[in-house]
């Protein structure tokens, strides 16, 4: 299991918070891979590179947004949207009653982290950021939100969950 | 195995061209919301949108996730991205299987639904021989063709 990164979103649709994992791209990988594949790959690449942390956040958003509406209407008002799988990825999703969106990416095989999700506000959001008397009550543009212990009760709750 | 074949509870399928246009609609059980046929248009063009979206999200490099195929000649659809294949919600599973040529296959299922891949592949195999073989279909229309409506209900029915 991998986890690749991790968003907040509040209720005015803004990124509040974002953090990326980053993978280690692995040199042997490349080597073993046959030469006609990685021609393909170099032509792809500079397309994703013009993506920056931002852009990617704001496509999450629109994605998770518009499936959560489809679901909304297809299976009624209590209906949840929980996850999506591509061929690369696992998006899992987690929305507050609040409606703040707690959005983490993994690999495909991972099992549904919407406990994992609702942890994360419960035990960290709602201590340390909610509670936090310096803290604004909205957080525009991120502030507050990333605090020191917001940020180490989250390396390590994530450790955590991926050793388990 | 009289384990693997249990009953199967498919919801509806949808068929969504290249250009993101609803060709085929069909419920089977009642069990999602019943939407008007304007919202399943909206659904099958946002779906498209999100689906183009979800692809160009990948987190990881393009060099990385090929490492699983095996495939045995160079192809230019092995490293491409795929977009969204499963979503799950507390009340359904929807399936999508995107042909190489665009189409896109939406089966909603219930949410603990086995073998969907089965089920998607078999769906494929009708829509190839009755829908793709008859000559008086133009493709990327809506599909009108009696005996792919007729086996689908064989299909699904005869399995739930």
């Amino acid at each position: 299991m991998a986890i690749y990164s991790f968003y907040i979103f509040d209720r005015h649709t803004e990124c509040i918070y974002s953090k990326r994992w980053l993978q280690q791209p692995q040199s042997s990988s490349k080597q073993a891979r046959p030469t006609s594949a990685s021609t393909t790959a170099s032509v792809e690449m500079p397309a994703r590179k013009a993506l920056s942390a931002a852009d990617d956040a704001k496509l999450i958003f629109g994605t998770v947004f518009s499936l959560r509406n489809i679901v909304k209407k297809l299976g009624g008002e209590d209906d949840a949207f929980l996850s999506y799988r591509t061929g690369d990825y696992k998006l899992h999703y987690y929305e507050t009653p609040t409606r703040m969106k707690f959005v983490m990416l993994t690999d495909t095989k991972t099992n549904n982290l919407r406990v994992v999700l609702h942890q994360i506000w419960a035990n960290l959001y709602v201590e340390f950021v909610v509670k936090n008397p310096l803290s604004p009550v909205e957080h525009p543009g991120g502030i507050g939100v990333a605090n020191e212990l917001f940020e180490m009760g989250l390396e390590s709750f994530v450790s955590s969950v991926l050793v388990s | 195995m009289a384990i693997i074949k249990d009953r199967l509870v498919v919801f509806a399928l949808l068929v969504i061209n290249k250009a993101g246009g609803l060709i085929y609609n069909r419920e089977f059980h009642s069990g999602l919301n019943k939407m008007s046929s304007n919202d399943y248009l909206i659904l099958a063009g946002t779906f498209h949108g999100v689906h183009a979206i979800t692809k160009s999200l990948s987190p990881l490099p393009r060099t990385q996730s090929a490492n699983g195929t095996s495939a045995s000649a160079p192809s230019p659809f092995v490293n491409r991205p795929t977009g969204l294949e499963v979503l799950e919600s507390a009340h359904f599973r929807l399936q999508c299987f995107q042909t190489v040529t665009g189409t896109k296959f939406l089966l909603f299922t219930e949410p603990q639904q086995p073998n969907v891949d089965n089920v998607m592949k078999r769906i494929y195999e009708l829509y190839s021989d009755y829908v793709m073989k008859n000559p008086f279909y133009t493709v990327e229309m809506p599909i009108r063709c009696e005996k792919f409506d007729r086996s689908l209900d064989a299909f699904v029915k005869v399995k739930s």
